[in-house]
């Protein structure tokens, strides 16, 4: 017995001394190996920062973003799943790939009438859905009254209420009431409420594409799936992984399938955006879209010639709850807003990623007088919320900022946390929450000073001004005002464009002046785009219709060799 | 047999308070399925609640979920409409069974070693430095190992793919991520447990006889060695196959761990409620099978 | 043969228990101190400890004041371990995070400790309808959706750190308490229990001097792993806002941020890393120390 002691417990004291010190060697080894590979990262000296030369096959590679909820283009309602569905649909028109403009798509030509509200579309007779049928203007006139039918959860119907007789039906109403009418197979009338200038920018956007009427009656529900979708766009749907891929192959019955380049796309559902990086980096995608690059990175990889930046329709902003007080005294919110040093935030939190912003309606907009912004002055924001009652933040209850997971939310909310404590004296809290029950209390106005952001949907001004309408579900924060309700209507009843964007330029001073959102920053796109990518423009929306898309193998024998080939490819190869 | 037989009859009660239990939990928590930063028509709203059912009262759709569940029908997933539960659940499931069984067999083969070792040579360096090692698998979180093996294996060395699940080389670094904190679980369960079984009286009475030490190590201290590790494998194992969330985050893989918190985030019923159920099914099993190793490993286990 | 030993030195005879304890406790702590690796470990714990814990009155900068034009720069002489991205000091966050992580490690598994070996033990114990049934409980808390507990957590009660613990001790003790389960089915099966039950000795007795102490390897080891465990879950309850609120900060939590930006910041991981990898490695050695010093067959020697 003790003979087994002694064996188990040999070495104990040789071998005990000096562990200690084997340990903390091995580790500090570790360490260093780490650190060695982690920071010689950051000395990346090539120009490019993914793949340089074309891949085989002309199959563009992207990163899609999160798993698209649906296929069903008058369902959906996220950037993923439209991307897919603008690749294998296609509307009346379709944007230009550079100005977004509306060019022909299933239409080749379309007018409006005298009256301003009756638009007519010409349908071409050679564009087919993939089962051979010819797509008809009793297609479109199906589709669009579809998203209408009251059963219909369509998420973006309301953008068809410019329709005449539209909300009417879908609230009830009778369907011959919907001013949508195909007057043969080749023409399709449509009649708005009121003359509204940015229709024809509708009309490209998902909701208003095409759907196959026989399709969805014999599948139902599960009519997208790639066994049974029937589409009429460029490309088409060949196989599908939810949470992996989606596999599109080009349509070759497509009516302008000549001038399609690309025979196929896959789109990579993945919401991780370190991954998406590391797949552009590996060079197994050609295109990283906007939005799925960490802020943080951009210092690093702006350098980098595949990286593109530009203007992009979005706001970045705090909604007040302008129900309770001492939020009800528009001096405090205006001492919240002149509080906050956007340039710090933009600079310093979001590297330049975003642009400092005193406005609501975001940069880009070449015809709209945008009104004075909202500045950074904290003199004047100490003044005002005094002249409210709180010189130097005394009295002022504990503010509250609720923002929804994410470490970019939270890191301006600390920013900003920091600013009103250092120039109004005021104690704030950052609550937290994940993203329902965030929205389940911004919606109640059950909150304080709350994070939000809006994104606009087609290019005009109005798409973000309709949200500070009184009552609109959009507006959350309780604020409401007859005088901007009346601009607003006024501008969608007048016919000249710079008359129109002064009304609406005037409905936004007035937010402005009454702040129920405080405006931080407008967003920009930040992409990656291989050098041999062509046809693709940095656009306001973010939109890049693929069928303009095309790999330029102009280079491929030089940039084989060395990466200094390499760089002579791209600069060579920047033709068009 | 019978015992078996007893066991399996006991999962429908469990299952029956589980998918109770959840139903109603899903329910407290605030917002539902169908929120979005952009506010909906009401009349989708309402169209959309009137499809799912969800304008009924809470007992209505509990009673109506557990008539539908008894035929294994999960129903539509709220996030994904075109798609049943089932569907998806099973389209995830072998992808995430075949990565959970990697990291576990990889768990078992480097941690079983390492801990044994440990356990034979006590207090050296032999135990000391590779207990030092696997410890690391703990003490570096999955989501700073992962990033780091992707950097070292796919971005610098160029040896594997970064992502995306396919031929066998796109599986080894999402394993191996998945394997490492099992690894530091197994190897100090398994060093624990061997300490403690090679003081024992029949292990000393082996020695006593003069038994060479390798087989004394295999046929007799490794089995009442391994009875934590079996414990904690049950458990383990049940979590493995089903998926990890943060691994198939960083390696796009298309397995059902994602589901149990973005589901969750969603407001997913349907969803989460198929994955919860998933989970359970393993679990019941697994924790079944360690009670059957327990009375293998271990003559005096009686199962009762 | 230290089974016989066992039911002997614990018998009937309340006095003799007693003074035989004491000197089991002290045999125990003798043959720990004779462990260097325990003792360094041990002493490292309590520096760490103490470090933490006096953070406030350290010549350290705020660990919450904000230098964004400074922004996230590497180890120098004024602030040794870098700056975060806010141009925080990094080392002044890492003392500071400390104390949150410290505490909710030792408390998280202390409930899961108590709870999970009781649980398991009592199970494990007498077996048959009383283990079915309690079993059968572990399974169905195993397996309610976690995430809409923490959601529910979060929504209905205050956003305190007590939350932070129900939320951890929810989970944690269920592993533990089968693992207790297991051992104890097979010891009860061994002669001395089998003789302080025919001696009479109460079952609670029975459970908790006899069973349990025989037990305590593994559930020291694995108590020993519980602690990183809850340590990187508290990160991601306080990434999903229970738990520490911002702009504080654990170890936790300041690794899941660090390990965003590794590829350019990697200090930002590394050090809360370090501090936190130091930690499991000292709990770790004087885990096994304790495991070693306290086994039973060691005794009397």
């Amino acid at each position: 017995m003790k003979g087994a002691e002694t064996t188990f417990a040999a070495g104990t004291r040789r071998g005990s001394r000096r562990a200690p010190l084997v340990f903390v060697a091995v580790v500090l080894a570790l360490a260093a190996v780490v650190w060695r590979l982690v920071v010689s990262s950051g000395e990346v000296s090539q120009r490019y920062f993914g793949r340089v030369t074309p891949p085989e096959g002309d199959v563009l590679r992207y990163a899609n973003g999160a798993e698209p909820e649906t296929l069903d283009p008058g369902h959906m309602s996220g950037q993923p799943d439209g991307r897919i569905a603008r690749a294998i649909f296609e509307g009346l028109l379709i944007p230009h790939p550079q100005t977004l403009k509306p060019i022909p798509g299933v239409a080749e030509r379309w007018e409006l009438a005298e009256d301003l509200v009756t638009y007519t579309f010409h349908l071409r007779d050679d564009a087919r859905w993939t089962n051979g049928d010819t797509v008809t203007a009793r297609d479109f006139e199906w589709s669009w009254k579809r998203v209408l039918h009251p059963d219909t959860p369509a998420r973006y119907a309301d953008l068809f209420y410019l329709i005449r007789g539209a909300r009417e039906y879908k609230q009830g109403g009778p369907e011959s009431g919907v001013a949508i009418r195909a007057l043969d197979d080749h023409t399709l009338q449509v009649v708005l409420e009121a003359p509204t200038p940015y229709f024809i920018e509708l009309v490209m956007f998902y909701p208003f594409l095409p759907v196959h009427r026989a399709t969805l009656e014999a599948h139902g529900d599960r009519w997208t799936h790639p066994e049974n979708i029937v589409t009429n766009g460029p490309f088409r749907l060949a196989h599908h992984r939810q949470n992996d891929r989606f596999v599109l192959d080009k349509f070759a019955d497509y009516w302008d399938a000549e001038n399609v380049r690309l025979d196929g796309i896959v789109a990579y559902s993945m919401d991780d955006l370190t991954t998406m990086i590391n797949m552009y980096r590996a060079g197994l995608t050609d295109w990283n879209p906007s939005g799925y690059l960490p802020a943080e990175f951009v210092p690093y990889v702006q350098h980098y010639e595949d990286y593109r930046a530009g203007a992009f329709l979005g706001s970045y902003y705090y909604s007040v709850s302008v129900g309770n007080p001492p939020f009800d005294d528009k001096r405090v919110r205006q001492a919240l807003a002149y509080a906050i040093d956007r340039e710090r935030i933009t600079q310093f939190v979001m590297h330049n990623s975003v642009a400092p912003w005193g406005r609501f309606v975001p940069d880009g907009f070449a015809d709209y007088p945008y009104p004075q912004p909202v500045t950074f002055d904290p003199e004047r924001a100490r003044r005002l919320l005094a002249e409210a009652g709180y010189p130097n933040g005394e009295g002022f209850p504990t503010l509250e900022i609720l923002f929804n997971t994410s470490e970019d939310h939270k890191k301006i909310a600390e920013a900003i946390q920091a600013m009103w404590k250092t120039h109004l004296g005021l104690d704030v809290a950052l609550t937290n929450m994940e993203w329902a029950s965030y929205l389940r209390k911004s919606r109640a106005l059950d909150y304080q000073v709350a994070r939000r952001s809006w994104i606009g949907d087609y290019l005009d001004p109005n798409t973000f001004l309709a949200c500070l309408k009184t009552g609109d579900g959009n507006n959350r924060t309780g604020w409401g005002n007859p005088r901007y309700d009346a601009l607003l209507a006024e501008a969608s009843r007048e016919r000249d464009t710079e008359r129109r964007m002064r009304l609406l330029a005037e409905a936004e001073a007035i937010a402005l002046d009454e702040m129920p959102y405080l405006p931080i920053y407008s967003y920009r796109t930040r992409e990656f785009v291989a050098p041999y990518v062509r046809g693709w423009y940095p656009t306001m929306l973010d939109t890049h219709p693929f069928k303009f898309i095309w790999f330029d193998r102009g280079g491929l024998r030089q940039t084989r060799a060395t990466t200094g080939a390499a760089q002579r490819h791209a600069s060579g190869g920047g033709r068009r | 047999m019978k015992f078996v037989l007893r066991r399996l009859l006991a999962m429908i009660p469990t299952l029956w308070a589980i998918i109770t239990i959840t139903f109603f939990i899903m329910r407290l928590a605030p917002g539902g399925p169908f929120l979005s930063e952009r506010e909906m028509p009401a009349e989708a709203r309402a169209a959309l609640n009137a499809q799912y059912g969800l304008d009924q009262p809470l007992l209505v759709q509990y009673g109506r979920y557990m008539a539908n569940v008894v035929r294994f029908d999960f129903g539509p997933s709220y996030k994904f409409p075109s798609r049943s539960v089932r569907e998806i659940v099973l389209s995830a499931l072998p992808v995430s069974l075949e990565l959970g069984i990697y990291a576990m067999l990889l768990a078992l083969a480097v941690g079983i070693p390492i801990g044994t070792v440990a356990a034979l040579k006590q207090n050296t360096a032999w135990d000391y430095g590779p207990m030092s090692v696997a410890m690391l698998g703990v003490s570096i979180p999955n989501f700073v190992l992962g990033p780091l093996l992707i950097f070292v294996f796919a971005l610098t060395l160029r040896w594997l793919p970064p992502a995306l699940w396919g031929p066998p080389e796109n599986k080894i670094l999402p394993a191996v991520t998945l394997a490492a904190i099992y690894v530091a679980y197994v190897a100090r369960l398994t060093r624990g447990g061997m300490l403690e079984v090679t003081r024992a009286d029949f292990i000393r009475t082996a020695h006593a006889k003069g038994l060479p030490e390798p087989l004394i190590v295999r046929r007799h201290a490794l089995r009442g060695g391994l009875l934590p590790v079996v414990s904690f494998l049950g458990p383990a194992m049940a979590r493995a196959v089903t998926g990890s969330i943060v691994v198939e985050k960083i390696f796009a893989v298309p397995g059902v761990g994602q589901y149990f918190v973005n589901g969750a985030f969603n407001r997913d019923y349907t969803l989460v409620m198929g994955v919860v159920i998933f989970y359970a099914g393993f679990l019941i099993v697994f924790n079944l099978l360690v009670d059957l190793v327990y009375a293998l490993l271990d003559p005096r286990v009686k199962l009762e | 043969m230290s089974a016989s030993d066992e039911t002997m030195h614990s018998g009937p005879a309340g006095e003799a228990v007693l003074e035989k304890g004491t000197s089991l406790w002290r045999d125990a702590w003798r043959r720990l101190l004779r462990n260097r690796m325990a003792v360094a470990s041990g002493i490292l714990l309590v520096l760490i400890g103490v470090v933490t814990l006096l953070s406030p009155v350290l010549p350290l900068h705020d660990p919450e004041a904000q230098n964004l034009e400074l922004g996230a720069t590497g180890p120098s002489l004024a602030h040794p371990f870098g700056t975060d991205v806010l141009g925080r000091d990094l080392l002044a966050r890492v003392i500071d995070g400390g104390r949150v992580s410290i505490l909710v490690g030792l408390v998280a598994t202390l409930v899961s400790f108590i709870v999970g070996v009781s649980y398991g033990a009592i199970a494990g114990y007498f077996g048959g309808r009383v283990d079915n049934v309690m079993m059968r409980i572990v399974d169905v808390l195993y397996s309610l959706p976690y995430m809409f507990l923490v959601i529910l957590l979060m929504v209905y009660f205050s956003r305190s750190i007590i939350m932070l613990f129900v939320a951890l001790g929810l989970v944690q003790w269920l592993t533990m308490a089968r693992i207790v389960r297991g051992q104890v089915l097979s010891i009860k099966q061994q002669e001395f229990v089998e003789a302080a039950r025919s001696m009479g000795t109460r079952n609670a007795d029975i459970i908790f001097r006899h069973v349990v102490p025989n037990a305590l390897g593994p559930i020291i080891v694995y108590a020993t792993l519980t602690v990183p465990a809850v340590m990187l879950q508290e990160a991601f309850l306080s990434f999903l806002g229970l738990g520490v609120q911002p702009p504080a900060a654990s170890w936790g939590t300041l690794v899941n941020e660090g390990a965003r930006v590794i590829a350019f910041f990697p200090w930002l991981a590394l050090f809360p890393g370090f501090a936190l990898a130091m930690t499991l490695f000292c709990l770790n050695f004087l885990g096994d120390g304790l495991r070693d010093a306290l086994d039973p067959h060691l005794r009397h020697e």
